[in-house]
């Protein structure tokens, strides 16, 4: 049922927590009950967003009874399964509040961790990241791929979060809702935001090994993960001055062409008569290279300038907050002890 | 005038030699669509100049048929057509019917039976009465699109769809991709359903097109299978093949330096050289392009929403 009373719901929400549901009638139950217990402590204004990500299952139906007997939570349904990354952007787009902390829907995260998060924002940090340190899943097809993913993600990005996968995450809002969300560009947001100047903490938190159905997402997202990576290494390192980067390119293919012409100027003198198609070939290859890169950079600049969405925008928003330094000097992975 | 109405007709009339006699389409089609019992709207969207159907649909609006005519200042394509008549179409269903009758109109009452768990219905016209050389056509572009795009319809060609309101409102079409109407909104999360109607004897003639007509189809299949499958990241696409042709340009350029270094062998006068360097500078050309797309969606990732919301609550 769509609450009658639209205009009831009040617009200073200190909190939202955002959930993507993918096929988890099981667990959606326990983790309502297991979110409002986590945060029963915290007396400040929540909201619970389940996003249902197109189940095939009761999940919806689920949901919505739930939501008949809670105000407080909110419901939205995707018309098909679009995966996490796209439930997390649209729960983010929807939430009122002015933390956003985003979790999974298979019961593996605890919603007793949530109250650190906030405190953590509340102490001044943009991002606040978890950190599974006792990770409960399969060794071979979950733990190692990701453990080479971090170490990854943490070499190319130099954000060194020992986590990226981690869901359980919390936002300063009005930096998350900047941030261009698609793909899977989730575990990225640490690294993207922190280049512009948002501080990010990291906290232990607890895992719990999955009690309903199958993990959902597999081995088949590491080439995903790889490509989603380089195009954040781009975007974030000269997306603002792409032509740069092509320009370092468009020089060294000229370069090489040089070479090559000056090889095939040298290698007629010593063979005369000899056919010169191979050097000349070559070489015109480079050019032609060169003059494309050229052009891309061109482009890209074009495009980039009459984008409205710039990483400087981003920075501007972190800026306010007093602080506007590089990320590496602001990593401060804060560690908690464990309470059981 | 009321502005609730339960079913709009759109007819797009775009090809000039590609239309019957407006005047027994019109009737044919508007005796099926007075059969269902609903309130009803029939548009004409005139694709360009055709004077005598233009002065056909005007003489039968002073009969008293109502018909709204809407004519194109000069010739756009189907596409456009069809945008132009859902902009003005006001019903909760949409039906568009081709300008040359596909099916008879006697069909379209089990066709707008057929919507009840469907976002969008297709008039598949089955049994076929076409010739060998229609089917065999039809066939082969059917399985091409399946194997694009995994979609597995039986008649994309038919003009014949009935969607509900919300489909036209989301799903955007331009060129010639009103061909592909159907997959596009199964993209965007509408049901799309497939109902067999009675195909239409004018409509038993054999289709042989120009070269440049089978060319563009395969170009739009190709712009519909990237839309389909990498909007969001295109390097994906390029990054995939660009990388593939790049490594095998550099196995090439290693194998041939090792040969001259190590074995002697003159590379002056073997073309494999420059198929290396070629396939190298290919490679890095895709990638260069996956990467402009990338900045593309970068830059406009807050205005393309990558996901369709069905139903909120609270």
């Amino acid at each position: 049922m769509i609450d009658t009373d639209n205009n009831s719901i009040p617009k200073n929400i200190d909190f939202s927590i955002i959930v993507p549901l993918f096929n988890e009638e099981e667990s959606i139950g326990p983790l309502y009950e297991a979110i409002k217990k986590g945060i029963e402590n915290v007396d400040l204004k929540h909201e619970i967003i389940f996003v249902d990500d197109g189940s095939s299952d009761k999940t919806f139906e689920k949901a919505k009874i739930l939501a008949n007997d809670d105000k407080n939570l909110r419901v939205i349904k995707f018309r098909k399964n679009y995966g996490q990354t796209p439930a997390m952007a649209a729960g983010i787009d929807h939430a009122l509040g002015k933390i956003l902390v985003t979790m999974d829907g298979d019961l593996q995260n605890d919603p007793r961790d949530i109250p650190q998060f906030i405190q953590k924002i509340n102490e001044g940090f943009d991002i606040v990241v978890g950190w599974r340190f006792k990770r409960q899943d399969k060794l071979i097809t979950r733990k190692i791929p990701s453990i080479i993913a971090n170490w990854l993600i943490g070499k190319v990005t130099r954000v060194p979060i020992k986590d990226n996968g981690c869901s359980l995450k919390a936002y300063r809002s009005r930096i998350i809702k900047n941030v261009p969300l698609y793909s899977e560009m989730h575990r990225f947001i640490p690294a993207m935001t922190s280049i512009a100047g948002a501080r990010v903490a990291e906290i232990k938190v607890r895992h719990h090994a999955r009690k309903y159905g199958e993990s959902k997402y597999g081995l088949s997202r590491i080439f995903k993960v790889l490509s989603d990576l380089i195009s954040i290494k781009m975007i974030v390192s000269f997306s603002s001055r792409p032509i740069i980067a092509f320009g370092i390119g468009a020089v060294i293919s000229m370069i090489f062409g040089l070479i090559s012409f000056i090889l095939a100027l040298i290698y007629s003198l010593n063979f005369p008569g000899q056919s010169l198609v191979i050097f000349l070939g070559c070489s015109i290859l480079l050019f032609s290279l060169s003059v494309f890169l050229t052009v891309s950079g061109l482009l890209c600049d074009l495009i980039y300038k009459t984008g409205n969405m710039k990483l400087e925008k981003l920075s501007s928003l972190t800026a306010v907050n007093g602080f506007h330094e590089k990320s590496r000097n602001n990593i401060k992975a804060l560690q908690y002890e464990q309470q059981d | 005038m009321n502005n609730k109405i339960d079913l709009s007709v759109i007819i797009p009339l775009t090809e000039k030699d590609r239309h019957d006699d407006v005047r027994e389409l019109y009737y044919n089609y508007k005796e099926g669509v007075v059969e269902t019992g609903l309130s009803y709207e029939i548009i004409f969207v005139i694709d360009g100049d055709f004077p005598a159907v233009f002065e056909t649909l005007q003489e039968l609006n002073k009969k008293g048929e109502k018909i709204k005519i809407s004519k194109l200042a000069r010739w756009f394509g189907e596409s456009t057509s069809l945008t132009v008549g859902f902009e003005q179409a006001r019903g909760d269903i949409i039906l568009t019917l081709p300008a040359y009758q596909q099916m008879e109109g006697s069909e379209i009452p089990k066709l707008l039976n057929a919507l009840r768990g469907y976002d969008l219905v297709i008039g598949c016209r089955w049994p076929r009465k076409d010739n060998i050389i229609n089917r065999i056509q039809s066939r082969a572009f059917h399985r091409i699109v399946t194997l694009f795009t995994g979609f597995n319809f039986k008649d994309l060609g038919s003009g014949v769809r009935v969607m509900r309101r919300k489909v036209i409102e989301e799903v955007n079409i331009y060129g010639d991709q009103h061909r592909f109407f159907p997959l596009l909104a199964s993209r965007y999360g509408f049901k799309v359903g497939e109902v067999d109607v009675k195909q239409s004897e004018k409509d038993v003639f054999t289709r042989v097109y120009s070269a440049g007509i089978y060319t563009r189809r395969i170009l739009d299949l190709i712009s519909v299978f990237f839309l389909i499958k990498f909007t969001k990241k295109p390097l994906r696409f390029f990054g995939l093949s660009g990388s593939f042709i790049l490594a095998f340009g550099t196995l090439l350029s290693i194998v041939l330096f090792v040969q001259r270094v190590f074995f002697a062998v003159p590379l002056a006068d073997r073309p494999i050289v420059l198929l290396a360097l070629f396939l190298i500078v290919l490679g890095i050309q895709i990638l260069a392009i996956g990467l402009v797309g990338e900045i593309v969606i970068f830059t406009h990732a807050k205005e393309l929403k990558e996901y369709t919301v069905d139903e909120v609550l609270n």
